[in-house]
C-alpha cells in the first residue's frame, strides 16, 4: 500500500479533513447542529457520544450519503457542500458500518475484491474472456486482497461465504474491503460493538497496525471508552447533535460537560 | 471415490480463480460439450432435437439473461418476453434490409438492440427499487408488445401480422426457414448458446459480477465503496436484454420459424421467471436446469397418461400442469430457495467426503 | 406542427365541444377505477399485514368469482354459492398460511414474492380444473344486482349510466367504510395493525401471526370475491381478467403499497387517466394503448415522487 504523504501532497499532521458548521436535519429533526471539528493526516480521531448524537450521521454527511443543509465540508483542500458517495469512494474515503452491511452472498475473497473495483477499470471487452489485460488485473488485485487477507489473518475463511461467519469476523473482512480501496481516510462505525475481550483486543491491534504501517487517517466511532481512550489521538464528542468537546483524550477526559453527559445531570 | 480434488495443488492465482478449478470438473464439461455437440446430433432422432434441445436450450439462454439481472443483481423483471421480442424482430428487420450479411451476425446485432432498449426501461431503477421496479418492467412488456401488435413495419406488411423466417445459410447450409433441418438449426442454436454461456461465466466470475452482486446484496454499501448504482443496474439491464434478445431472435429464427406477436406475452415471462427460480437465482448452470425441467415437464405430462395408460384428457393434463408448476415453484422455494443448483453443488459436496457423513 | 396541434390542442378542444362525451369518459374511467382500486385494496391489506407483495391478488378475483358462477351452474342457489365462495376463500386463506405462509417466514421478500406465483398457477390450475376454462356470466340478476342505465339529460347530450356500476361504487364505499372500521376499532383489528408495524413486537405481545395472516388473507379474499362480482357483472368472469387485474400494481405504484387511501386515490387516478388517454390520444397511435398506459403514468409519477402519494418520504439509514 502507501507510505504517509502520499499523492495528496499532504504531510502527516496537515488537515485532510475540515467539518465546518455542519447542520444536517430530516424534517423537523436536527440530527446534527453546527458542528465543526477537523482530522489531521495520519492520526486517530475518535467521535463519541451518547446514543442518538449525531454521530453516524456525521459519518454518513463525510461520505456523501446525507447531504447537510448547511456548512461545508473541506477534503484535501478543496471545498465541497455536496458530494455524491461515488466521489467521496474514488477520492480516497472508505468506511465500516454499525451494523455489518457486508455482500453476503458473496465470499470473504469476493467481499473484498469488490473493495477494489474502484481500482479496476480494465475494458468490458476483456472481461468477456477473462484472459489477457482482464485476467492480470485480476491476478494483480488477488495479490494485494491477499496481502489483505495475511494482515488481518482471515486466510482460513478465504472462499466462505460472508453470511456463514461469525459476527467478530463478519467485522473483520468488512474492516478488509475497507482496507482494499487503499483509502486515505478510513472511517469506522463502531468497529468492536458486541465484540468480546479478545476480538476487541485483536481489532484494536489493526486498527493501529492500519495507521502505523500504512499511515492511514482513521476516524472512529465507538462506545468503550477505554477503547477509545487508548487508542485514539484527538477525540471529539457530541451530545444531542451539538459538539461539546474537542481535544486529546486527557483533555475530553476531565472536562465537565463530557463527565456530565456521560454520568447525566439534571439539565 | 472418484470425485476427489486432493492432491491437486494450485501454485498460481490464475490456477484458483479458474472457473473450473477441479480438475474432475473440467473432465465433466467437457463430457458434456462432447455429448451434446457429437452424441445428440448423431444419435438424437429428429423430434428430439427439434421438440425438445432447440427449445430447452432457447430458454436456457433467456434464463442467464433474467437470471443476470434478477439472480445476480437483484432486479426482479417481467419484461423478459418483450425484450425477446426486440430481438426476434430486430433481427427480422435487419436481415429484410441487408439479406447478404450472415445471419448470424444479426443474431448478434438483434442483441445489442435489445440492450438498449433493455437499458432505457431500466433507467427508472436508479430512483425506484424492489417491487416498484417491477412495475417499470410491465411497462415495457406492455408497451412494446403493443408496439409488436399495431406497428405492422416490424413485420414488413405481412398480412399475417407475423414474423416469416427467410431462407439463410451458413456456410453453404440451410439453418433458417422451413428447409433447415433440425440437426442445423440445433448445431448453429448450440455454438451461440455455448459462446454465451461462457462469456456470461466470465462477467460474473470478474469484476462486472462482483459488482452486480454488491448491488444485489448491500445497495448502500456497494455505492459508499465507489461502485455505481446507476451504471452497474444499467449494465446489469442491457447485458441482460442482450441475453433475452438473443434468445428471441434464436427462438423465432431456429425454432419457431414464424411468430405472431402472441409469442411475446408476459405468461412467456413468467415462464422464464420460473425456470430462474427453480433453477437457482444467481447460478448460470441452474439456468439450464430449470430451463430444462419446466420447458420438458409438460412434455413429460403429456405422455405419462398414456404410458401408463391412464384414460386423462388432454385438456385435464394441461390443467394439472399448471397445478404441478405452481406446487413446484412453492415447495422448491421452501425446500431449497437456492433451487436446483443448490442441489447439485451438495450433490456434489456429498460426493466429494464420499462415503463419509462429513 | 400538425403533430403538436393533434397531441396538445385538439384532445382539449373536442373535450370542450363535447362535454356530455367529456363526462361519459370521465364516468368509465372512475367506474374501473374503482375497481383497480378494490383489487389494490387486497394487495395493501395483505402486504400491510406480512410484507408479501401478493401477485395472487389479481387470479383470487377470477378464482372466487369462478366458484361462485360455478357452483351456480351446478345447480346451487344463487346465495347459497355465494356462501359457499365465501367458504372456499376462507378455506384458501388457511391453507395460504399453513403450506405456503408458515414454512416460508422469515425469507426474504423476493422469495415470498415469487412464492405467490406459485399460489397463481395452483389457482389457475384448480380453476380451470373444477369449472372449465370458458368465459361465464356472472349471475348477476340472481344475486338481485340492478341492471339497466339511467341515462341523464345534461350539457345539451346524455350521459348513461350503468345502475351496476353505481350498484359497484356504492358497495365500494361500503366495503371500505367496514373495513376501516374493522380496523380502526376492533380487537382484530388493533392486532392488524400491530403486525403492520412490527411482526417482532407484536409477537412479543402474544399476537398469534398465523392467525393474523389468515384472517387477513380471508379478508382479501372476500375483497376479491366482491371485486369479481362486479367486474363479472360489467363483463364476464374469465381468466383474462388476471391480466387486466396487474393494472393494480400501477395502482399501488401511485398510492403507496401501505396506503388504503392511497389505493383508493390511486384507481380512480389510474381509471380516468387511461380512459381519458385512450378515448382522446388513443386514436392518434391506433388505440389500443390502454394496454400500457397505466404503467406509463405510474411509472413517470414515479420519477418526481418514489415513495408514491402518501407515502412517507424514504430516509435511508445504514
Amino acid at each position: 500500500m502507501r507510505a504517509p504523504g502520499g499523492k495528496d501532497g499532504l504531510v502527516a499532521g496537515d488537515v485532510l479533513l475540515a467539518v465546518d458548521n455542519v447542520s444536517l436535519s430530516f424534517g423537523g429533526v436536527k440530527a446534527i447542529t453546527e458542528v465543526s471539528f477537523d482530522i489531521r493526516k495520519g492520526e486517530i480521531r475518535a467521535i463519541i457520544g451518547p446514543n442518538g448524537a449525531g454521530k453516524t450521521s456525521m459519518l454518513n454527511v463525510i461520505n456523501g450519503f446525507y447531504h447537510p443543509q448547511q456548512g461545508r465540508i473541506t477534503y484535501k483542500g478543496a471545498t465541497r457542500q455536496k458530494m455524491r458517495p461515488y466521489v467521496a469512494a474514488s477520492q480516497g474515503i472508505s468506511r465500516t458500518f454499525q451494523n455489518v452491511a457486508l455482500f453476503k452472498g458473496m465470499s470473504t475473497l469476493d467481499n473484498i475484491m469488490a473493495g477494489r473495483t474502484l481500482k479496476m477499470q480494465g475494458s468490458f471487452f476483456w472481461q468477456l474472456f477473462r484472459h489477457g489485460p482482464a485476467m492480470r488485473e485480476e491476478i494483480e488485485h488477488r495479490r494485494k486482497v491477499e496481502e489483505i487477507i495475511d494482515f488481518l489473518e482471515i486466510q482460513a475463511i478465504r472462499k466462505t461465504p460472508v453470511g456463514k461467519l461469525p459476527y467478530g469476523l463478519q467485522k473483520r473482512v468488512e474492516l478488509g474491503r475497507a482496507l482494499a480501496m487503499e483509502p486515505d481516510l478510513l472511517l469506522l462505525d463502531e468497529p468492536m460493538a458486541g465484540m468480546n475481550l479478545e476480538e476487541k483486543e485483536d481489532m484494536s491491534r489493526f486498527i493501529l497496525d492500519v495507521n502505523n504501517q500504512y499511515g492511514t487517517t482513521i476516524a472512529l466511532i465507538e462506545h468503550d471508552i477505554g477503547v477509545v481512550m487508548d487508542l485514539s489521538d484527538r477525540i471529539v464528542v457530541l451530545e444531542y447533535g451539538r459538539k461539546i468537546a474537542d481535544g486529546t483524550p486527557d483533555q475530553v477526559k476531565s472536562d465537565q460537560k463530557v463527565i456530565d453527559a456521560y454520568l447525566g445531570v439534571s439539565h | 471415490m472418484f470425485y476427489r480434488e486432493a492432491g491437486q495443488y494450485k501454485t498460481s492465482y490464475a490456477a484458483d480463480m479458474a472457473i473450473f478449478p477441479i480438475r474432475q470438473d473440467r473432465i465433466g464439461i467437457a463430457v458434456i460439450l462432447l455429448i451434446a455437440f457429437v452424441i445428440i446430433p448423431v444419435f438424437g432422432n429428429q423430434f428430439f432435437l427439434s421438440s425438445v434441445m432447440i427449445p430447452t436450450l432457447v430458454f436456457s439462454l433467456a434464463a442467464i439473461g433474467l437470471n443476470i439481472l434478477t439472480g445476480y443483481t437483484g432486479l426482479i423483471s417481467l419484461g423478459t418476453a418483450a425484450f425477446m421480442g426486440v430481438g426476434a424482430y430486430a433481427c427480422y428487420k435487419l436481415t429484410s434490409w441487408f439479406p447478404g450479411v450472415n445471419i448470424l451476425v444479426w443474431i448478434i446485432a438483434s442483441g445489442f438492440v435489445s440492450a438498449g432498449v433493455g437499458a432505457l426501461f431500466g433507467l427508472p431503477s436508479l430512483r425506484i427499487k424492489g417491487f416498484y421496479l417491477v412495475v417499470a418492467t410491465l411497462a415495457a412488456q406492455f408497451f412494446l408488445q403493443w408496439c409488436f401488435v399495431r406497428i405492422p413495419w416490424l413485420v414488413n406488411y405481412n398480412t399475417s401480422g407475423a414474423i416469416e423466417v427467410p431462407e439463410r445459410t451458413l456456410f453453404g447450409v440451410v439453418i433458417t426457414g422451413a428447409n433447415a433441418t433440425p440437426t442445423a438449426r440445433y448445431l448453429v442454436l448450440l455454438s451461440v448458446v455455448a459462446a454465451l454461456t461462457w462469456f456470461a461465466s466470465n462477467l460474473v466470475h470478474g469484476r462486472v459480477g462482483r459488482a452486480w452482486m454488491a448491488v444485489r446484496d448491500m445497495d448502500i454499501a456497494a455505492e459508499l465503496m465507489g461502485i455505481r448504482l446507476l451504471t452497474t443496474k444499467l449494465l446489469a439491464f442491457a447485458v441482460s436484454s442482450f441475453y433475452c434478445g438473443v434468445a428471441g431472435a434464436l427462438m423465432v429464427f431456429l425454432w419457431y420459424g414464424s411468430a405472431e406477436p402472441e409469442v411475446f406475452v408476459i405468461n412467456q415471462s413468467f415462464l422464464v421467471l420460473f425456470m430462474v427460480i427453480i433453477g437457482g437465482l444467481g447460478s448460470l448452470i441452474g439456468s439450464f436446469m430449470g430451463a430444462a425441467l419446466i420447458y420438458m415437464l409438460p412434455i413429460v405430462l403429456r405422455m405419462l397418461p398414456a404410458a401408463l395408460g391412464l384414460p386423462i384428457a388432454s385438456a385435464t393434463v394441461e390443467h394439472l400442469q399448471f397445478i404441478i408448476v405452481g406446487a413446484l415453484i412453492i415447495v422448491f422455494l421452501i425446500a431449497e430457495p437456492h433451487g436446483l443448483a443448490r442441489l447439485w453443488q451438495t450433490g456434489k459436496q456429498k460426493l466429494r467426503i464420499w462415503p463419509f457423513p462429513y | 406542427m400538425n403533430i403538436l396541434y393533434a397531441l396538445f390542442v385538439d384532445p382539449w378542444v373536442q373535450m370542450g365541444q363535447a362535454p356530455d362525451l367529456l363526462v361519459q369518459t370521465l364516468w368509465e374511467g372512475l367506474v374501473s377505477g374503482v375497481l383497480y382500486a378494490l383489487i389494490a385494496l387486497g394487495f395493501v391489506l395483505i402486504f400491510k399485514a406480512s410484507g408479501v407483495f401478493n401477485f395472487a391478488q389479481g387470479i383470487m378475483v377470477v378464482f372466487s368469482a369462478l366458484t361462485l358462477v360455478g357452483l351456480h351452474e351446478m345447480g346451487v342457489p344463487a346465495f347459497l354459492a355465494l356462501g359457499l365462495a365465501v367458504a372456499v376463500m376462507f378455506v384458501l386463506a388457511v391453507a395460504v398460511e399453513r403450506v405456503v405462509l408458515r414454512p416460508l417466514v422469515n425469507q426474504p421478500d423476493i422469495i415470498l414474492f415469487m412464492a405467490t406465483f406459485g399460489i397463481t398457477y395452483v389457482l389457475i390450475g384448480l380453476g380451470e380444473l373444477i369449472f372449465g376454462g370458458n368465459p361465464k356470466r356472472m349471475i348477476a340478476d340472481e344475486l338481485y344486482l340492478p341492471k339497466g342505465a339511467i341515462d341523464l339529460k345534461i350539457l345539451g347530450g346524455f350521459v348513461s349510466l350503468q345502475k351496476i356500476d353505481i350498484a359497484a361504487a356504492v358497495i365500494a364505499a361500503v366495503m371500505i367504510a367496514a373495513l376501516a372500521f374493522f380496523f380502526q376499532k376492533t380487537r382484530i383489528g388493533r392486532a392488524l395493525r400491530a403486525v403492520a408495524d412490527s411482526h417482532k413486537a407484536a409477537l412479543s405481545v402474544g399476537i398469534s401471526l398465523n392467525q393474523i395472516w389468515a384472517i387477513v388473507w380471508f379478508t382479501a379474499g372476500i375483497v376479491a370475491l366482491v371485486t369479481g362480482i362486479m367486474w363479472g357483472a360489467r363483463s364476464e368472469v374469465s381468466f383474462s381478467l388476471q391480466v387486466i387485474a396487474l393494472k393494480a400494481l400501477p395502482v399501488l405504484i401511485l398510492g403507496g403499497f401501505t396506503s388504503v387511501p392511497g389505493a383508493i386515490v390511486g384507481g380512480l387516478i389510474i381509471g380516468i387517466g387511461e380512459k381519458l388517454g385512450e378515448f382522446y390520444w388513443g386514436p392518434l397511435v391506433g388505440g389500443g394503448i390502454e394496454s400500457w398506459l397505466a404503467y406509463g403514468i405510474a411509472l413517470a409519477f414515479l420519477l418526481f415522487r418514489p415513495q408514491g402519494l402518501f407515502g412517507e418520504k424514504i430516509i435511508e439509514r445504514i
